[in-house]
């Protein structure tokens, strides 16, 4: 990994007027959770037309699959599944999830999201902090499991003082 | 909901501190008081400042 500049990931696929939902601490840290993460994770809508949009915001960002010695990049076919495809890229690790939690698809998360402005004319749409918890909680792996915390804590805070 | 919070140990600072799963509330609240583009920025930051540290003891790994 040779970056993990977060802004510039997000701005790009951003001015790309991709659809997508930042999931994964990336959406915990925008909303306040005080911990730090080395990827991208977004849940992108897979209709032709998005995933042709998020085709050339991966091109831009040069995006090739992680570990992979031939240095692959992704295709519409990989993108338009629910697969998982983790791509490294000039401005850090991006994961493009088709689905998460199960097989929850962009269509399935809109109602969980909001949106946050990162910047001029930067949009993006991210998973609601209690949401992301919850899915925290069913993944219940260790790593999801040593998060819950300061998810719960942050809620706790917004709850109380707004 | 996390239970009784303890409270910093200096004699002259009484404002809560960690709660009883030790998450430093004062940086929740310092993190709810930046917008998402700031917080992103503070992130970024520490992050850049790892990698600037791990590179330059690429060559004698820290052990």
């Amino acid at each position: 990994m040779k970056s993990a500049r977060f802004g510039e990931t997000l701005r790009v696929l951003a001015q790309h007027q991709i659809e997508f939902i930042v999931v994964g601490m990336a959406a915990g840290i925008l909303q306040g959770v005080p911990l730090t993460t080395l990827d991208v994770d977004i849940v992108h809508h897979r209709t032709p037309e998005n995933v042709r949009r998020l085709l050339a915001a991966l091109t831009e960002l040069h995006a090739v699959y992680r570990g992979n010695p031939r240095n692959l990049s992704p295709s519409e076919s990989h993108l338009i599944g629910p697969g998982h495809q983790l791509l490294s890229t000039t401005s850090g690790d991006l994961d493009c999830l088709g689905a998460i939690d199960g097989a929850k698809t962009y269509e399935d998360l809109l109602q969980f999201s909001r949106e946050l402005t990162i910047g001029p004319n930067a949009v993006v749409r991210v998973l609601e902090l209690s949401t992301l918890l919850e899915v925290k909680r069913r993944a219940g792996r260790p790593k999801d499991i040593a998060v819950l915390p300061f998810l719960e804590a942050t809620l706790d805070e917004i709850r109380k003082h707004g | 909901m996390l239970g009784e919070m303890l409270t910093a140990s200096s004699s002259h600072q009484s404002v809560p501190l960690c709660d009883d799963n030790g998450v430093d509330r004062a940086q929740i609240r310092e993190m709810l008081r930046l917008t998402p583009e700031q917080r992103l920025a503070r992130v970024q930051e520490f992050v850049e400042s790892v990698f600037e540290i791990q590179a330059l003891n690429e060559e004698r790994p820290v052990r």
